[in-house]
């Protein structure tokens, strides 16, 4: 294994069944397992992907405080962005062929990225962009009436 | 490799109410708040917080059968307690002490500060909506078969 770094902040996402969502990720994201922890019954316990520089880790629901939106209703408590160099448009078709479900489709968004958002088999909500046009926030207050971009509290 | 994780990831958090959460992580957590975006009705619509250069979101609860047809948005208190993601965060030293100030800020800790089998030390809280945070801090680096040997788990860099 080549060095191990480690991101200052990674996601946990649950899911009812972690084996179908690491080759689900895999084959609609592109994202790659690098490590899959199994339990002596053959369930994965942990389990991290990676995407570029980014990483996340997959794991099964396990009690109350920690549930795949297809337990609850289909809410999300939390949510990825995905930033993507280039071809969004081609990772959204490959995403709706392995069955994603289109939530928003590509589009250009005032803040200088193209985004689409989709819902994967268990209802996590993953929107993925490609930045166009780095814009400062002062750019993004002028081409957004009415709202007001700070740095601080 | 360079800098890891900047921005390929970003998560999203959800609350009932950012501004106090913003707020909350600044004094419990020692997160820098770095966007804050509010509507003409001064409602914090979307911010931003940074952690060791890593960046995160965090916004309200919403729902928009327009914009993002059947989703919805919701901070655990709304839902009983349940969570769909949590965050991990690594900490490059004083996990200890930054448990403590998330103690006295209010935090709950579910799983004190201890060392696990994968060479990290690790402690766990809930924040004050309700969503789980997990704190680590390497303190040996393993390889794979180290971890394996150490847990009786099998681990692979394949499904």
């Amino acid at each position: 294994m080549s060095e191990v770094v480690r991101p200052s902040l990674s996601s946990g996402v649950y899911y009812r069944d972690p084996r179908a969502a690491l080759k689900w990720l895999e084959e609609a994201f592109g994202f790659e397992p690098v490590m899959v922890v199994t339990n002596e019954d053959g369930t994965i316990g942990h389990s991290e992907m990676r995407f570029g520089d980014g990483m996340i880790m997959v794991g099964r629901e396990w009690d109350d405080r920690h549930k795949s939106p297809a337990s609850i209703g289909g809410v999300n408590t939390q949510a990825i962005h995905v930033l993507v160099q280039a071809d969004i448009d081609a990772c959204f078709e490959r995403a709706k062929d392995r069955g994603a479900v289109v939530l928003r489709e590509p589009a250009d968004q005032f803040y200088g990225e193209r985004t689409f958002m989709v819902a994967d088999p268990e209802g996590h909500v993953w929107s993925f962009g490609q930045t166009l046009r780095p814009m400062s926030h002062a750019e993004m207050e002028k081409a957004a009436p009415g709202v007001t971009i700070r740095e601080r509290l | 490799m360079a800098e890891v994780g900047q921005g390929v990831f970003t998560p999203q958090v959800f609350y009932r109410d950012p501004l106090a959460a913003l707020h909350w992580l600044e004094a419990a957590f020692g997160f820098e708040t770095s966007l804050v975006v509010t509507g003409e009705d001064g409602a914090v619509g979307h911010a931003a917080m940074t952690y060791e250069g890593s960046e995160f979101d965090i916004g309200g609860e919403w729902a928009s059968p327009e914009l993002i047809a059947e989703a919805a948005m919701k901070s655990p208190v709304s839902l009983g307690g349940a969570g769909t993601q949590f965050v991990r965060v690594n900490l490059k030293a004083g996990l200890d002490a930054h448990c403590e100030r998330a103690r006295a800020a209010g935090a709950r800790i579910t799983q004190e500060p201890t060392d696990q089998f994968y060479g990290a030390r690790v402690y766990r809280a809930l924040d004050l909506e309700g969503h789980v945070w997990t704190f680590q801090q390497v303190i040996a680096e393993l390889s794979l078969d180290d971890m394996a040997k150490a847990s009786g788990l099998s681990l692979r860099t394949k499904l």
